[in-house]
Formats: C-alpha cells, structure tokens, sequence
C-alpha cells in the first residue's frame, strides 16, 4: 500500500504498526485520534513530503523514490539518520541485552552459553556503537559542512582538504560490516542453542533481532543510494569549480 | 534439497524484479533476498557482503563496463552468475557469463535453466557437518590463529587454509571470528581454558 498524506496517520498504524518508532523520530506519539497525515504533520511543524517518504520507504523495501529523495536536503536526512541511531542504542540494543539477561532463568540451564551469548551480543553493541559514533563525530559534520559551502558556492581550506584527502568515498571504503555479527547471533539462537528449555524467550528476542535488523537495513539504504551518491556529486561539482584558483 | 540457496539480483527496471521475484519463488529452495538497481556506488563491494549463492545480473543496468564488473566479481569466489539478456545482445558480452536468461524465454524454460544449473552445482553429502581438518582448522582460528600461521602449522598453503575457511562459514551460517568462537565453545571443541588470551 503507498501511503499518503490524506490517509488517516491511525489508519496506516493499523496498517503497519511497525512504523510507531519511526513516526516518534519525528516527535509524532501515539493518541493522534482521526487526523490525517498532513495534519499532524502541520501541527508538528514537519514537511509532510518528508514524512510521507520515509514513511513509505519503510514500510515498503521496493519503494524508493530516488529523485524525490535526492530532492531532499541532507541536513534534514541526518537529522533523521540521527535520531535513529538514538534508537537504536537507546531503546533496541537495551531491550535485546534485556531479553537475554532473562535467558538463565527461563530457556537456558547452562550458564556458560548464556554468558558467551551475552558477551557475544556485548561485543556487537559495542561494534554498532563504535560505528555510530564515527558516522555522527567525522561523517556527518562533514557532510553538513559540504552541503552548506555547496549552497553557499564557495569553499573554505578545510573542506578543500577534506574533498581531497578523505572524500566520502573513502569513508564508504572502510564501512564496517557491522551487520555480520547480527546475522551469526541469528544463527546461534535458530541453529545451535543446546536444548533450550522453552522457545519463547528466544522468539522474542529473535523478534528484536529481525525488527533491528530491518531498520539497519533502511537506514543503510538512506546512506548508500542517497547520501553518498549525493555528497559525491557535491564534492565533484565543488572540485570542478573552486580549486583552480583556490 | 539440501540448504536455501540465496538470490541477488541487479536490475534497474522494477517490473523485471518483481517479474523475477515471482518466478524465482516458485523454484524450492531458493530465496531472493536482495536487489540492486545497479546506481549503487561500489555495487561490487555489496553484492561481496552478501555472500549469496546466485547472482542474476542485467549487464545493461551497471554503470561501468560489464566486463571490468565482472572481473571484480570473479574474486568473490563461488557465487553462480547468470546473465540476464534480450536477444538482441551482442554475442561478445553473453559469452563473458557462463550462464545466461534470456527475458523473452517461457516460465518453464527460465526455470528449468537456473534449476539444471544449480542442481549441478550442490555436491553430494552432508552441507551442514564439519569435516575433521574443517574443525581442526576451526578450532585455529578460533584461538586467534592468522591464516598464515595456520596454514603454516597444519602444511598447507594459504589458499587451502582460506578455502576451508570460506567452506566453514558457509556449513555453519557463522561468518565472523566471534561467532565462530561461540560455536566452538558451546560445541566443545575447545575449552574456555585454552583460549587464554587469544580472545579479543
């Protein structure tokens, strides 16, 4: 279904209820009532184009509207990316860490799997956390700054050095795989846990584990097709114009 | 059957890709998991971190030329690629694939292609169990052995040693170092004790 910003925002809830944390990304919680999208949007002072996007890119992988995305500012885009990435270690990597704490008591009798399943889970966190905090201390300032000599149309010694030294292209270079740890939890849980007591437990926390991954993966596709083919092409059109006589 | 086998697919026209989502999901025992338009920048790298089973690649959408894509692809090791090609292609690029779908053939004859295909790839035996040098190898790697320093311990060259390697994370659905330390560990293939200070 593609979302619209006439549609009721309780009716695409209903929909898809996977998208309450994307909508609180935006200062949107829940008890909006009959309003629709655009509405809530006004009252929230968001664009609704914005909003209707992410939306849609979210609940539907195969929707990505390249052009309109582009469109976008990038200040607007990492404000988002921004937010998500508190989630992510504010809320999902807490509730997971949370569900396997309770793994002794309830699924697990041998307390050293426990423990290398939580050291384990431990070790991704501090992974994920570590590339979060690169992209938001080096990446991001670096594509704001770009994106403002880029309206403005001139360029300082700093960002020159920047194109030049360490372009986008080489942050993209060094991208972690921080998702191939995620995958091997997956496979621990579904393939080799030694007779667990009960599943339940371990669904739930497998149920963490798809719905992290799922927004890992949006958001990886933000970065990838639209931010980095964008800042490259900043970064070009910066090249061409300003270093001759800089 | 034996395992799920996992599809990547490049191809910018979207009817193409759901066309072929909806063949290939008839076809048991494989599972798309991925597209790609082909305007992804450094594509090679991610169809790399996918590590999947097959690849069906539409020349036409890559920016770069489909031959130098190819050659980076060759270094990915054993993923089947087929093309997938109008008629009209030249004969000079459908023979740099060794596989290729042709859009304008039948269902039955699209599917039969990629099953013959894949049926010859899956080795007979068990995928899932270790072989003894895979768990020698494994428990190596897992006290925090370099390839090279296995390779030189065990008398085998370093390709051998990567091989194995490759074959292990594919058998066990485990990919990094860690994880593989967890495998061996819940299994009892090595004790806490030996790990000393090799964990990292």
């Amino acid at each position: 279904m593609l979302i619209n910003k006439n549609m009721k925002l309780a009716d695409v809830i209903h929909h898809d209820y996977t998208l309450v944390p994307v909508i609180n990304r935006f200062g949107i919680h829940l008890g909006f009532g009959n309003f629709t999208i655009q509405e809530v949007c006004k009252e929230h002072n968001i664009s609704t184009g914005f909003f209707v996007i992410i939306l849609n890119a979210f609940h539907d992988p195969h929707y990505f509207p390249k052009e309109r995305l582009q469109s976008i500012r990038l200040n607007i885009l990492i404000e988002y990316l921004q937010k998500a990435h508190t989630d992510f270690l504010e809320d999902k990597i807490p509730e997971i860490a949370f569900l396997i704490e309770k793994m002794p008591g309830e699924c697990l009798d041998d307390r050293k799997t426990y423990l290398l399943i939580r050291n384990f889970f431990l070790e991704y966190s501090t992974e994920l956390k570590n590339h979060i905090t690169k992209e938001e201390e080096r990446v991001y300032p670096y594509v704001l700054k770009l994106e403002e000599a880029f309206l403005k149309g001139e360029t300082d010694a700093d960002i020159k050095k920047q194109i030049q030294d360490y372009p986008i292209s080489a942050y993209e270079a060094e991208h972690e795989n921080v998702e191939e740890k995620l995958f091997d939890l997956k496979n621990i849980i579904i393939k080799y846990l030694p007779k667990p007591k009960s599943d339940k437990l371990c669904f739930q926390i497998l149920r963490e584990i798809f719905s992290l991954e799922k927004e890992l993966n949006e958001h990886a596709r933000i970065e990838d097709l639209i931010i980095v083919p964008k800042v490259e092409a900043m970064e070009n059109a910066l090249k061409l114009k300003g270093f001759g006589n800089g | 059957m034996g395992e799920i086998k996992t599809v990547i697919v490049v191809e910018r026209n979207y009817l193409m890709q759901a066309g072929l989502e909806a063949m290939l999901m008839e076809i048991p025992g494989l599972m798309m998991v991925k597209t790609f338009t082909g305007d992804e920048v450094s594509l090679a790298g991610h169809i790399r971190k996918q590590q999947a089973d097959v690849l069906i690649l539409n020349p036409l959408a890559l920016k770069e030329d489909p031959i130098v894509f190819l050659r980076k692809l060759k270094q990915i090791g054993k993923m089947v690629v087929f093309g997938l090609m109008e008629k009209e292609t030249p004969v000079n690029l459908q023979s740099h694939f060794s596989h290729v779908l042709n859009v304008s053939d039948s269902k039955f004859d699209l599917q039969n292609k990629i099953r013959s295909v894949l049926h010859q790839d899956t080795r007979p035996g068990n995928h899932n169990l270790l072989s003894k040098r895979e768990v020698t190898i494994l428990k190596q790697v897992v006290l925090g052995l370099t390839n090279q320093e296995i390779a030189d311990r065990l008398f085998l060259s370093i390709h051998t040693v990567t091989t194995h390697r490759k074959n292990i994370n594919r058998k066990l659905g485990i990919k990094t170092v860690s994880g593989l330390t967890v495998y061996a560990l819940m299994n009892h293939l090595v004790r806490m004790e030996e790990m000393g200070g090799a964990t990292k």
